[in-house]
């Protein structure tokens, strides 16, 4: 198709700007620019405002361009492809973009952290993976720098401190939260400035579980990358080695076989179900209904048993690897599933009625933690959230990879934004999730599950649907060994929403409406 | 109304048909009650940190004290600060962003206390040892008593993990009574 790229070039080279657009995949627009043209190419994509921008990253040494070079990739979703824009950098700074597309802030920022390229008019400069262990001067996904272990002790702080944003006024306090929290959850640290009981301010600061995934998965062969992409986020290890495992079978022109591609299928939805039925439960254990909190966990436990018995994994891990799976699943296991799913449909039902019924439940929900519809395209939001917010996107429908373009399944959507919407949302999501699975089951062919995925080098971008969003996974890869991975999970973008949601709610809902969005600590710190 | 009653106490129970492993958990929580009755009289009150998992460690951990596990009826309790906790259990390599908050968490825990790793990267930083990003296991920072390995371990696995402390702790103290 390359609609996109296509009037890109046209409209650039209309203005004499010189520009190229490279041979890809389908699914992406790749158009190279120089960075003197940078700033009128930008203003021709703000000016349409059709597109988002959805992800930001930098690679050093990038094919024969010796130096740093830009990706911007922006989203429309009428459009199938994904545009990108490749600029490559004289030297090390780039203008910022952060005034226009605000999700561009915390891009600029990893990329600072990561080359110690230089943003000009940034209005947020501070670092962000990296804490106040690391000195001001380290930057770890420079080429120069061979990964690692360093020598650090934990009290030795050698990076400047980090300030937080001053919130102050008569009666106005502040609540420093984590990193360590009072329940079994991922660490982070949230800074309310609290009026009463009503939060004035929330800040967020992350990245305390940063492993640098990034840079582990460089000069490595890409094969053996599989399990870094499934430890992103130990809840989506199958969309993330899906996303990783599609985008080198893209590299390699690899098509995988079809029963493989529909028990795929299978496993990101089950992924989906297990992930929603967590996030349902929790949201009712933080309302104190244990009750309706139950029925939804012994449904849970028991997906993540067929998950075991399918995988060998609760967690869906080491089955998807290039070229399809690594082993076959059985069709008689995966006809009893089918005849447990008529079972778990009634359950499911009557789950949900349970909590609907419940007043105590709907009246926590309902018009607490607005995610207002405007947030959706300037903080790049996805999944669930966006969907409770009267955006009706999904990377299944928008960009369908697999064979997302071939089952049916509807797109839930509400608009009031609330943490009872996103329960909504959810307990549609998994109602579509069974019916694809069934679907599937009842046309799944025979034969091999796994085609020969060769080493060659090149890049490619994928984007699937997680359960949280959209996750996109970016591969370069370079004299047979990985040479940039780039990992953009929902959950990088997502998060910022809380900080809107929250305000003028009470400090006691907060929990409940971080479990309503359930976002990822892991796959947002990598 | 009554039937369903009826059904639901008497009828079959899915639960017990998928489920190969609930009669070895059930066997192994009640051989820890009788430890932890022993060791700590009475109770467990655990203390989870997370230093740099992948969330799959913590999805398990919780899921014990979900209906199908429910631990509780061991006498085991997740805590909500390390003051309340006799062990603290500790998930993911230690990030270098977390090593500080991981110190400071133990040293909140009243002594004695103990250190278990749960899971392939808090035993020995798993895939992330050779990352600039990380100390590497658990045991670089925290003195740990016992690992659980695992990607990530199974609730049995935890709980077989559990019974193993318990049994070192019973064999360190009655070495003095023997000099």
């Amino acid at each position: 198709m390359n609609t996109l790229g296509i009037i890109l070039k046209q409209t650039l080279e209309a203005r004499n700007i010189k520009c190229l657009l490279r041979e890809t995949d389908a699914s992406e627009d790749h158009v190279c620019i120089d960075m003197d043209s940078f700033a009128e190419t930008l203003q021709f994509i703000i000016s349409g405002q059709l597109l988002g921008l959805i992800a930001m990253w930098a690679a050093e040494d990038f094919e024969d361009h010796s130096g740093f070079t830009l990706f911007y990739v922006f989203e429309n979703h009428n459009v199938q492809e994904l545009l990108v824009l490749e600029v490559k950098l004289p030297d090390k700074s780039a203008p910022s973009i952060a005034l226009d597309f605000p999700i561009a802030c915390y891009f600029e920022r990893e990329i600072k952290d990561g080359f110690g390229i230089e943003f000009e008019g940034a209005f947020d400069k501070r670092r962000l993976f990296l804490h106040e262990a690391y000195p001001d001067s380290f930057h770890p996904l420079l080429k120069s720098f061979e990964n690692q272990a360093l020598d650090m002790k934990p009290e030795e702080q050698k990076g400047s401190e980090y300030i937080f944003k001053e919130v102050d006024g008569e009666g106005i306090y502040q609540i420093p939260v984590g990193p360590v929290h009072a329940g079994i959850i991922e660490p982070g640290h949230f800074r309310f400035g609290v009026m009463g009981e009503t939060i004035f301010n929330l800040e967020i600061r992350h990245f305390y579980k940063h492993r640098g995934l990034e840079k582990l998965a460089e000069n490595k062969k890409p094969s053996d990358c599989i399990a870094i992409a499934e430890s992103i986020s130990g809840d989506e290890s199958a969309a993330n080695a899906a996303a990783f495992a599609m985008s080198l079978e893209k590299i390699n022109a690899c098509t995988i076989p079809e029963r493989a591609c529909r028990l795929r299928t299978i496993l990101l939805e089950m992924e989906r179900i297990y992930s929603h039925l967590g996030d349902m439960a929790g949201m009712q254990v933080d309302v104190a209904y244990p009750f309706g909190a139950s029925m939804l966990f012994i449904l849970r436990e028991e997906i993540l048993r067929y998950n075991a018995l399918f995988t060998g994994s609760r967690f869906l891990k080491g089955i998807i690897v290039p070229g399809g799976l690594s082993r076959d699943i059985e069709t008689e296991k995966l006809k009893d599933f089918n005849r447990y799913l008529a079972g778990f449909k009634t359950r499911f039902k009557e789950a949900f009625k349970t909590a609907c019924d419940s007043s105590w439940v709907i009246d926590r929900f309902d018009t607490t933690g607005i995610v207002k519809h405007e947030l959706v395209s300037p903080l790049n939001l996805s999944g669930p959230i966006a969907r409770a917010s009267g955006a009706a996107i999904d990377t299944r429908r928008n960009h369908p990879y697999g064979t997302y373009d071939r089952v049916k399944f509807n797109l839930p959507s509400k608009n009031e934004g609330d943490v009872l919407a996103r329960f909504l949302v959810k307990a549609d999501e998994i109602k579509n999730s069974v019916n694809i699975i069934k679907e599937i089951i009842d046309n799944l062919p025979e034969g091999p599950v796994l085609s020969q995925c060769s080493d060659n080098d090149g890049h490619a971008l994928t984007v699937v649907e997680a359960p949280r969003g959209q996750n996109l996974h970016w591969v370069y890869v370079k004299n047979g060994v990985i040479d940039r991975y780039k990992v953009r999970t929902a959950s990088f973008c997502n998060w910022w929403a809380i900080e809107h949601a929250v305000l003028d709610n009470i400090v006691p809902d907060f929990p409940l409406i971080n479990k309503s969005m359930n976002l990822s600590y892991a796959g947002n710190d990598l | 109304m009554l039937l369903d009653l009826l059904k639901n106490i008497f009828g079959h129970k899915r639960a017990a048909d998928i489920d190969p492993e609930l009669a070895e958990f059930r066997r192994t929580g009640l051989e820890l009650k009788k430890n932890i009755h022993a060791v700590f009289g009475r109770s467990l009150a655990i203390r989870e940190l997370d230093s740099g998992s992948d969330n799959a460690a913590e999805i398990e951990l919780n899921n014990l004290s979900t209906p199908y596990y429910d631990v509780e009826r061991f006498g085991i309790s997740f805590v909500a600060s390390p003051r309340h906790a006799d062990i603290i259990v500790i998930t993911g390599a230690v990030t270098h962003n977390m090593a500080l908050a991981v110190k400071k968490t133990f040293e909140a825990m009243p002594q004695p206390g103990f250190v278990i790793a749960v899971g392939d990267d808090a035993c020995d930083g798993g895939i992330y040892k050779d990352s600039y990003a990380v100390l590497g296991g658990a045991d670089k920072i925290l003195p740990v008593d016992i690992k659980i390995p695992g990607n990530p371990p199974t609730p049995l696995q935890i709980m077989k993990g559990l019974l193993e402390l318990m049994e070192t702790i019973r064999k360190k103290r009655k070495k003095p009574e023997k000099k």
